[in-house]
């Protein structure tokens, strides 16, 4: 009897997973998290660019050569020197293109510059990295309902 | 009382006369001096600069190719590095002594290396430093039409030594004359009075640079007198220290082909190959040496004579105790250091010049490329650049070899960029690539034959809800009409396939089915897909299209499978990375830009397919753990007749297109496979490019498919093979014939986990 029981429950749970992939292909164009189901934070993120960006530069890479490159790029971004922050942030995207924190800078500013298309594509690329965090994901997010 | 006044007439008319001749003359002369001084003297050529390499913990790098580019930069292997330019490599370690560049000091510094990786790098005291950089190689410049070429110093930038060198040994009294020096010209005076010949010359700094402004080495009266009242008026307008820096920056220090080396800023680079500040003493005193005869005394030509020269110098700096007696016998007896004249001199590799050139004339007119100095820094990789050089030239005489010398003629192109950020890392333009001329790279517009076909697949992927890999097409006998005759296209075999999966039909680069399949999906969808990846060319409107009769330069058609390559973001290739002035102030600079045109998940599937080109298609041979490590792909190409030979292939980071052919567009003996896939895998196998990272979609699955049928099929089945699909696109059904050997869970082992996964984060990702 046990048997049957159990035999019941691993077909149901079979038949939900097969119903999951007969399901017709889902539209894949959209990278984005529902962001509305992140609450205020996201809210935050999306109309106040100085919490966006205090939020961006505390994200840290993963090599320190690449972080080292960071704080100077940073630097230049918060006094506004877009085209030699960009020298900078290259220079550690020669290091590494597999860093989070890269691609969340290089989207933030290319947003700061006024080029929201090219700051929605690095944030569309850096979401196809497997090694970013939750947050990252989120954070790359944000450039992309902006 | 008449005569008189005629004759006091005459007198005071006479020196009037000679008065405005006299002003005219010293006005000419003032205006010449001023104008020089003021403004040609300080103009200086733009320079063109390899990109400098960056050494950082963490960096994937092939340990040969950094090796090859210290022998490119001269730098030289010693058991223990103990001045600047040198290095040592023992298995994993690299002891290096940098020479310093921009803001990287000079000093010695320890590279561990693990496999293919930057594990350590620390300096001398063990104190890890991240990061290290390189000088950069110079690539050429934009030179004026008489060719001099300087590297400008500024005040503060020339080091104590040089001055006390050049006071020391040209004019001691420098600092207390009037630009001439009575007591220096009676000396000489006398000395070429008992000579009976113009043996010695007095003339002072400030009467050497005025000379110089003249461009003439005559030694006659009037030639001395028009210098010495160029220098009263040099003295007279600008300090002292205004005419040694100009001095410094104006001799004449040697000829390199056509270059004039002028200056000790472009002496130090041209004969050490670093900058003046990091010259020791002795060196310093070879190239203050060199001014006495820069052709006697040139270190390469006569290194005898330049030693001894230089020595004579740090015994003239020993007696004005400039130097002790024990650094005096030390200096003396060092070798003359000089670096390899190689990659310091003329421009070289004359495509990628063409493509900076183009790139740079859409901003700068030639008269600031010629004057402002500024510093470009291309993207171009020294080493890449050499070996794909290389690959041509040696490719070409084994071809020659193999099928004869109908193929002397053979010309071709090749181009290696960064996929991911699209920048140009080597271009050749010819077989004879080191020779100006006609560059094939940007010029040579020719049918890409089979290069088209992904262009054609990826169009179809894109519209995922009618194609995926296993999708059928039809290779069966096909006829139809096109601008009034009739279009009967046949296979590169000769044979028809019938029904064959989409993957199959590509990298077996089966005509009739890639006509087919673009017929199916239409013009306009193709040009759009030709728009997105970067062609900007109109697309025709004729079936042969579809099999490669579309025209393209390597430019162009590189920058397409760029898009392919970077998983469907569009980025613009870049040949220059940005442009300082002299300074060092950012003047411009080519930022890296993307656009995502195609959605990756179709580009993966793609790319499936161009990988199967290297394990069972046209481009098979390497192993399939290097492969997969390198996440390689690619696709051969063959125009009609084989005129033209393409190959187009990624490997790590690297995206590198060849093609071979005939300037005269005859036909070649070459298919895509035994011409350009040969150049391709020459330059890979000499770079070894380290392995690429590899992004996971989350929205692709591996299913077990047969390669006949396209539908489902399992591991332990004949004929088999694991296919990638967009989610909920995998064929559902296993044929009866297949039901023992592959069961429904046959397919990628994550499959339930990803299902799972799926259920519980719905949408993320």
């Amino acid at each position: 009897m046990k048997l049957l029981r159990l035999s019941i429950v691993i077909f149901v749970f079979l038949n939900i997973l097969s119903c999951a992939s007969n399901q017709s292909p889902r539209d894949i164009s959209n990278y984005s998290v529902p962001v509305d189901n992140f609450s205020k934070t996201v809210e935050l993120l999306v109309a106040n660019e100085a919490f966006l960006e205090d939020e961006i530069l505390k994200i840290n890479a993963q090599n320190p050569s690449v972080q080292r490159i960071l704080i100077s790029a940073d630097d230049l971004l918060t006094q506004e020197k877009f085209l030699q922050a960009n020298s900078e942030l290259e220079r550690a995207y020669r290091i590494t293109k597999q860093d989070g924190a890269l691609y969340l800078r290089l989207a933030h500013l290319r947003y700061k510059q006024g080029l929201f298309q090219e700051s929605e594509s690095f944030a569309s690329k850096g979401l196809l990295l497997s090694n970013i965090s939750s947050w990252e994901r989120l954070l790359l997010n944000v450039y992309l309902k902006n | 009382m008449k005569f008189k006044l005629t004759i006091g007439f005459f007198i005071g008319f006479t020196s009037i006369i000679v008065l405005i001749f006299l002003s005219a003359v010293v006005a000419v002369i003032d205006y010449r001096v001023t104008t020089k001084l003021d403004g040609v003297l300080w103009t200086v050529p733009a320079k063109l600069y390899s990109r400098p390499m960056e050494l950082a913990e963490g960096l994937k790098l092939n340990q040969d190719n950094l090796i090859r580019e210290l022998e490119m930069l001269s730098y030289e292997s010693v058991i223990k590095p103990d001045s600047p330019g040198q290095f040592y490599l023992s298995k994993n370690d690299l002891k290096i002594y940098l020479r310093g560049y921009q803001d990287q000091r000079s000093g010695i510094f320890d590279v561990e290396f693990e496999q293919s990786q930057i594990k350590k790098i620390s300096n001398q005291l063990g104190i890890s430093e991240d990061l290290i950089k390189l000088e950069p190689i110079v690539i050429g410049g934009m030179y004026p039409a008489h060719m001099e070429d300087r590297v400008l110093l500024n005040w503060p930038e020339v080091p104590q030594i040089l001055i006390d060198t050049i006071l020391a040994v040209e004019d001691q009294n420098f600092f207390n004359h009037y630009g001439v020096s009575l007591k220096s010209i009676s000396r000489a005076f006398l000395k070429n009075i008992q000579a009976g010949e113009v043996e010695q010359g007095g003339s002072t700094i400030t009467q050497q640079l005025a000379k110089s402004l003249f461009f003439s080495s005559e030694q006659t009266i009037r030639r001395k007198v028009m210098e010495a009242i160029a220098s009263l008026l040099i003295e007279f307008h600008y300090s002292k220290e205004e005419i040694l820096l100009a001095y410094i920056n104006d001799v004449f220090l040697a000829q390199s082909g056509k270059r004039a080396i002028h200056g000790f800023g472009m002496g130090a680079q041209h004969f050490f190959g670093t900058s003046i500040k990091n010259l020791s003493t002795d060196q310093v005193a070879m190239l203050v040496g060199m001014l006495k005869g820069p052709s006697l005394y040139n270190p390469r030509r006569n290194p005898v004579n330049a030693t001894e020269r230089r020595n004579l110098v740090l015994k003239v700096l020993n007696r004005s105790n400039k130097i002790d007696d024990s650094n005096f016998e030390n200096l003396k007896n060092k070798q003359l250091g000089l670096s390899a004249p190689n990659y310091r001199t003329e421009t070289k590799y004359p495509a990628f010049h063409d493509l900076v050139r183009l790139e740079l004339q859409k901003n700068f007119d030639e008269e600031e490329l010629r004057t402002k100095g500024l510093a470009i820094e291309t993207n171009i990789d020294p080493v890449l650049q050499e070996s794909l050089e290389n690959s041509i030239r040696e490719t070409k005489k084994q071809l020659i070899k193999k099928y004869g010398t109908k193929l002397n003629d053979l010309e071709g192109s090749a181009i290696a960029v960064d996929i991911t950020n699209g920048e140009i890392k080597s271009v050749v333009g010819s077989t004879s690539p080191s020779s100006f001329g006609f560059n094939r790279s940007i010029n040579a517009i020719r049918p890409i034959g089979s290069l088209v076909k992904p262009l054609i697949y990826l169009t179809a992927l894109d519209k995922y809800n009618e194609y995926n890999l296993t999708t059928i097409l039809d290779d069966s006998e096909l006829s139809l009409m096109s601008g009034g005759k009739l279009w009967e296209p046949d296979n590169f075999d000769k044979k028809f396939h019938g029904e064959i999966p989409l993957h199959v039909a590509l990298w077996q680069s089966y005509n009739i089915a890639s006509a087919r399949l673009g017929l199916d999906i239409g013009y306009e969808s193709v040009e759009s897909m030709f728009t997105n990846l970067g062609i900007q060319k109109s697309v025709p409107n004729y079936p042969s299209l579809f099999i490669g009769s579309f025209e393209l330069s390597p430019y162009e058609a590189i920058q397409a499978y760029q898009t392919i390559a970077a998983d469907g973001f569009y980025t613009p290739l870049r040949s220059i990375r940005q442009i300082k002035d002299t300074k060092g102030d950012l003047e411009f600079s080519y930022p890296y830009s993307i656009e995502q045109r195609v959605r990756p998940e179709p580009v993966a599937l793609l790319k499936f397919g161009m990988q199967q080109t290297f394990i069972r298609g046209t481009a098979r041979g390497y192993p399939l753990d290097k492969i997969e490590s390198w996440n390689a792909g690619g696709k051969t190409g063959t125009s009609d007749d084989q005129r033209d030979s393409w190959f187009v292939g990624f490997a790590g980071e690297l995206l590198v297109l060849v093609w071979l052919g005939f300037d005269d567009n005859r036909p070649t003996p070459l298919t895509g496979r035994t011409g350009a896939f040969q150049v391709w895998k020459n330059f890979i196998n000499s770079i070894n490019p380290v392995e690429s990272d590899k992004n996971v979609l989350p929205r692709i699955e591996y299913v077990w498919t047969d390669m006949k049928d396209g539908l489902l099929s399992g591991k332990k089945c004949k004929n088999s093979l694991l296919v990638p699909f967009i989610k909920g696109t995998e064929p559902k059904i296993i044929p009866n014939v297949r039901r023992s050997c592959a069961t429904k869970f046959d397919r990628s082992d994550s499959g339930v986990l990803d299902k799972l996964r799926e259920v519980f984060e719905g949408g993320q990702g």
